[in-house]
């Protein structure tokens, strides 16, 4: 009996210890499942931040372990999209797709990836009993991985809008905590905060997905707004989402000027510099404004949730799954698969995390000795009930940011008023709908 | 008369080039036509379909296309005169006599702008123009500009790089031109008048004719293919102030992934390009 | 002219002229000497501890040292098939007379006129096509679209400068034009041919939206890398800069060996 037990308790503290790559009670191993593709080569996108670092980090363990070989091409998020639509049209190299949650309707619909159940089903000896799939945050796994109720990826680099912000500035001006709502965060903290050649807030808004993403999306939801109306039609003139760029436009003085020219670099290392109070960014940022090489204000660094709007807490959602590439051979799905399963697994996740990345395991959070990782209750917060649709997912997205990258920043420069930029957006936006079939009934309302 | 060869030789002698020439050169072109003729989304390929001249009128009536080109034309016409003037100052100085040491090294160099990787120079601009911690707000006593993130600030930094890189190239082109003047006349003129003006008007500029023109049409086609050093700088913005046409164009065929709608664009600037080249070449090249 | 004033506004002028030209490579070479730590600071200091760092981890971790191989194996390929298929083509144009001469004169300029943006996009699909994507023959065939022009301008006008008597006299002892063209012409023509060789491989070199597009990784150019470091989340501005000063060095120094006819190239020979 008691030996029994142990046996138990070893086998799954070396489950965890050696990346799951050691036997447990299924008689599955990763070595042993790797021994056929043992050579192979599996070619994947990965991304210059944290969470691809932490995996580089991890990798010559599972190199080791299975024989497979991981070619990493590093590229600016700015340029995956491209980069990777690029290589699926040309029936290139990449054996593993990197998605955004924004591109997945766009892999799927093409069918440049295959269903997570297919890959399980014709590689079955991969697959790793120990896989969980229900221990990942179920929001983060459908939005990030999942398209049409088929789930395709599993989510890798992980984010939730989370709010950065600087106690010791917040201190010294007298303030106790950050701001609950977006208008105290205005109406308050940006006057009190903004002198001296520092500033209140800034809120990243290139003209790039961030600005989208991250500016444009992020002040419509918690107003109540949102790019699309039921009928597919644009709801960027409703009172809402106009309340919402409004608040933008208001909002900018608080920033540092040249705020259109900021993306996750520049504001975060505007924050870094302790140029800047608060920031709302990617929980992905956290390794590196609390670490003391990159960050000046490393000891003063705290995290709350996003703040809420009239509309409620609609934080940012973001992140990325990856999925084993149609294009690809045999075995280099399978060790794809093998890749991807490791990559994400629940006993690789506590190292994943150590390391800078935030996983998507549920199971990790509640263990413990978290206390040092201060985004961990936000981010748990923000993912009980996140808007999926933050962006909307469809496979024609990447027209629709490029429209709402160009009329946003406009807005923001003042070029044109909130409503002058949103009927642009809309009549922009619509006619993509249009063309792509959705107001003909050719293609369904998917969201 | 010389040349009269057979046609057999001729062929043998120009025909490989041409064959390259139309290989890279014009099997694409008639893709180009081809592909601007469809709807042809990159992440859409099962819904490519003809679509006539849809593409061209959507060029034709779309804001972004003109403002796009009208601003190519004013970086055109504000950085091209500011390198003509600057360019014929520094060639006169290097004209006069005296001072070889400096002046060959000063020439010298005049060659390293020129020659700079464009994409280089974007990423230069971007660490030298940083609010923060760029040395040009420190030479500028401390300035608190900020460069990339205005408008208007972001063109004058394009055009500032522009001036920086061409600058000497139109400096030499002149200068040569200069050196072309025959001295005894360049002396004679000089003892009639004391104004280096005169002498720069009515002796030297016949001259320089044949170089300005060079000038002129080799700024205008590379304003026209001006991508490089914009993309690493400011990849077009803030917003899309300079967001220049090769960079629009780049924008809808390769983020946007609308590869017909970019293929009509790239067709239009290539005939707006041919008919510049075509009255350029026609008018001042007379003697090729 | 003769007075000490003008004398030293001539030497001030001179130094600023040299100053402004120089100063962006001082830079250059400065800010990749320096830690990320000492890159950001506000603002930027002049003397510090210069560290190789940069240029150890862009060599050999990220991989520039692979892209300036890749660089220079396209450079010098498509320089060189730029000559053979240029050089012939130059004699004919220079030579020869025969109908629809400057049709093809005009034709052969245009190409250097044209925006790569018109090819990149139909080259990247016509090579998605073929399988050609991301391999070094791509980018040294599309490179001929501006390197053989360079080469037929220069030399033609280099063939012009040479005087007729002396094929005429080759002709009459019975030499074919290819003859003449190798034996007698070229050689003549070598400082032409020497030219438009160093141009066409600064071109080349120094390209980046072809090699933007039309490559990935096996084939990718030290420009499109560099352009690859940007954007990350903590923008490595020290070894953004030893990237660029790796990749500008070579082409400063050819530039420099030409620099007399610098300016003949640039204007494709219409200056000399």
């Amino acid at each position: 009996m008691r030996k029994l037990r142990n046996l138990y308790g070893t086998a799954a503290l070396a489950s965890i210890i050696a990346t799951g790559a050691v036997a447990d009670g299924h008689g599955w191993s990763l070595k042993a499942a790797a021994e056929p593709y043992a050579g192979t080569t599996v070619d994947v996108v990965f991304l210059l931040r944290p969470g691809y670092e932490a995996i580089e980090a991890m990798l010559p363990a599972f190199e080791e372990e299975t024989g497979i070989n991981v070619n990493i091409i590093k590229h600016p998020y700015e340029n995956a999209l491209g980069e990777q639509v690029r290589d699926f049209v040309a029936g290139g190299d990449l054996d593993i797709a990197l998605i955004d949650l924004v591109w997945m309707g766009n892999f799927a619909e093409n069918e440049w990836v295959l269903p997570l159940a297919d890959v399980q089903a014709k590689f079955p000896d991969t697959v790793d009993p120990d896989l969980d799939i229900d221990d990942f945050f179920p929001l983060v796994l459908n939005a990030f991985g999942g398209w049409n109720d088929t789930i395709y990826g599993l989510p890798v680099d992980n984010y939730s809008g989370l709010m950065f912000y600087n106690r010791c500035i917040l201190e010294e001006a007298g303030f106790d905590g950050p701001p609950e709502t977006w208008m105290q965060l205005k109406d308050e903290y940006g006057p009190a905060l903004t002198k001296d050649g520092k500033y209140a807030f800034a809120l990243q808004s290139k003209r790039n997905e961030t600005q989208s993403a991250d500016s444009f999306a992020r002040v419509l939801w918690p107003f109540g707004g949102s790019f699309l109306d039921e009928n597919f039609r644009s709801n960027l003139n409703s009172e809402e989402s106009q309340a919402g760029l409004q608040f933008r436009q208001d909002l900018m003085q608080y920033m540092p000027d040249g705020i259109v020219a900021y993306d996750h670099a520049e504001t975060v290392n505007a924050f870094a510099q302790g140029d800047v109070a608060m920031i709302t960014e990617w929980s992905a940022f956290y390794s590196s404004v609390v670490s003391p090489e990159t960050s000046k204000v490393a000891d003063c660094v705290e995290i709350a949730p996003e703040p809420t709007g009239p509309a409620g807490r609609k934080p940012a959602l973001g992140g990325f799954s990856m999925a084993v590439a149609s294009q690809a051979d045999e075995a280099e799905q399978a060790a794809a698969y093998l890749f991807i399963q490791w990559a994400t697994s629940k006993a690789n996740a506590r190292e994943y995390l150590e390391r800078g990345g935030v996983p998507a395991r549920q199971s990790v959070y509640q263990q413990d000795g978290l206390e040092e990782f201060k985004f961990v209750p936000a981010l748990v917060e923000s993912w009980q009930d996140g808007v999926p649709e933050f962006r909307p997912r469809f496979a024609e997205w990447p027209e629709i940011t490029e429209i709402v990258q160009e009329w946003g920043t406009k807005m923001m420069l003042g070029e044109v008023t909130t409503e002058e930029g949103a009927t642009e957006i809309g009549t922009r936006m619509e006619e993509v709908l249009e063309a792509a079939g959705y107001y003909s009934g050719d293609k369904p309302l998917a969201q | 008369m010389r040349g009269q060869v057979p046609r057999k030789t001729i062929l043998s002698f120009i025909g490989p080039a041409v064959l390259g020439l139309a290989i890279v050169g014009i099997a694409p072109l008639l893709y180009a036509i081809w592909t601007s003729l469809h709807f042809y989304n990159l992440t859409q390929l099962r819904r490519v379909e003809f679509i006539g001249l849809q593409n061209y009128w959507d060029v034709l009536t779309d804001d972004a296309f003109w403002q796009a080109m009208s601003r190519t034309f004013f970086l055109l016409g504000t950085a091209l005169p500011l390198q003509i003037a600057l360019g014929l100052g520094i060639a006169l100085v290097l004209h006069q006599p005296g001072l070889t040491i400096l002046k060959t090294l000063a020439r010298l160099s005049l060659v390293l702008p020129m020659a700079t990787t464009y994409a280089v120079v974007g990423l230069l601009g971007q660490v030298m123009f940083n609010q923060k911690f760029g040395v040009v707000n420190q030479l500028m006593g401390g300035a608190d500009i900020n460069w990339i993130g205005d408008p208007q600030n972001a063109f004058m930094m394009i055009i500032f790089w522009d001036v920086w890189q061409w600058t000497p190239f139109v400096a030499l082109v002149l200068l040569a031109g200069l050196t072309m003047v025959p001295g005894e006349i360049e002396e004679a003129a000089r003892l009639e008048t004391k104004s280096k003006w005169t002498v720069l008007r009515y002796v030297q500029l016949p001259f320089l004719l044949p170089g300005l023109v060079a000038v002129l049409i080799l700024r205008t086609a590379d304003t026209l293919k001006l991508f490089d050093m914009v993309f690493t700088l400011t990849r077009g913005g803030p917003g899309a102030s300079t967001e220049f046409i090769s960079l629009l164009i780049q924008r809808v065929g390769f983020r946007a992934f609308d590869q017909g709608l970019a293929s009509a664009q790239a067709i239009i600037l290539l005939i707006v390009t041919i008919v510049l080249a075509q009255i350029y070449i026609r008018v001042f090249y007379k003697e090729v | 002219m003769t007075s000490t004033r003008s004398l030293w506004s001539q030497i001030a002028l001179l130094a600023i002229i040299i100053a402004i030209c120089v100063f962006p490579f001082y830079w250059m070479v400065t800010t990749s000497l320096k830690t990320q730590v000492v890159a950001l600071e506000a603002p930027p200091v002049w003397l510090f501890e210069p560290t190789l760092n940069n240029y150890r981890e862009a060599l050999f971790e990220d991989g520039v040292l692979r892209t300036l191989m890749n660089s220079l194996i396209i450079a010098v390929c498509t320089t060189l098939l730029a000559l053979i298929l240029g050089v012939p083509a130059a004699f004919a144009l220079a030579r020869f007379e025969f109908r629809g001469k400057k049709d093809l004169w005009f034709w052969f300029i245009t190409n250097r006129m044209v925006s790569p943006i018109v090819l990149a996009l139909p080259f990247f699909l016509i090579a998605r096509n073929l399988g050609l994507l991301d391999k070094h023959i791509t980018l040294i065939l599309i490179y001929l679209t501006f390197n053989l022009p360079i080469v037929i301008w220069i030399v033609t006008d280099q063939f012009r400068g040479i005087p007729y008597d002396l094929d005429e006299a080759a002709r009459l002892e019975g030499a074919s034009q290819f003859t003449i063209m190798r034996k007698i012409c070229l050689p003549l023509a070598m400082p032409g041919v020497a030219v438009s060789a160093i141009f066409s491989f600064i071109f080349s070199w120094n390209e980046l939206m072809f090699g933007l597009v039309l490559t990935r990784s096996e084939a990718k150019t030290a420009p499109a890398m560099a352009v690859s470091f940007m954007e990350g989340y903590n923008l490595p501005y020290g070894k953004i800069m030893a990237t660029s000063t790796l990749i500008v060095i070579p082409v400063l120094i050819f530039a420099l060996i030409a620099s007399k006819q610098l300016v003949r190239g640039l204007t494709m020979g219409a200056v000399k």
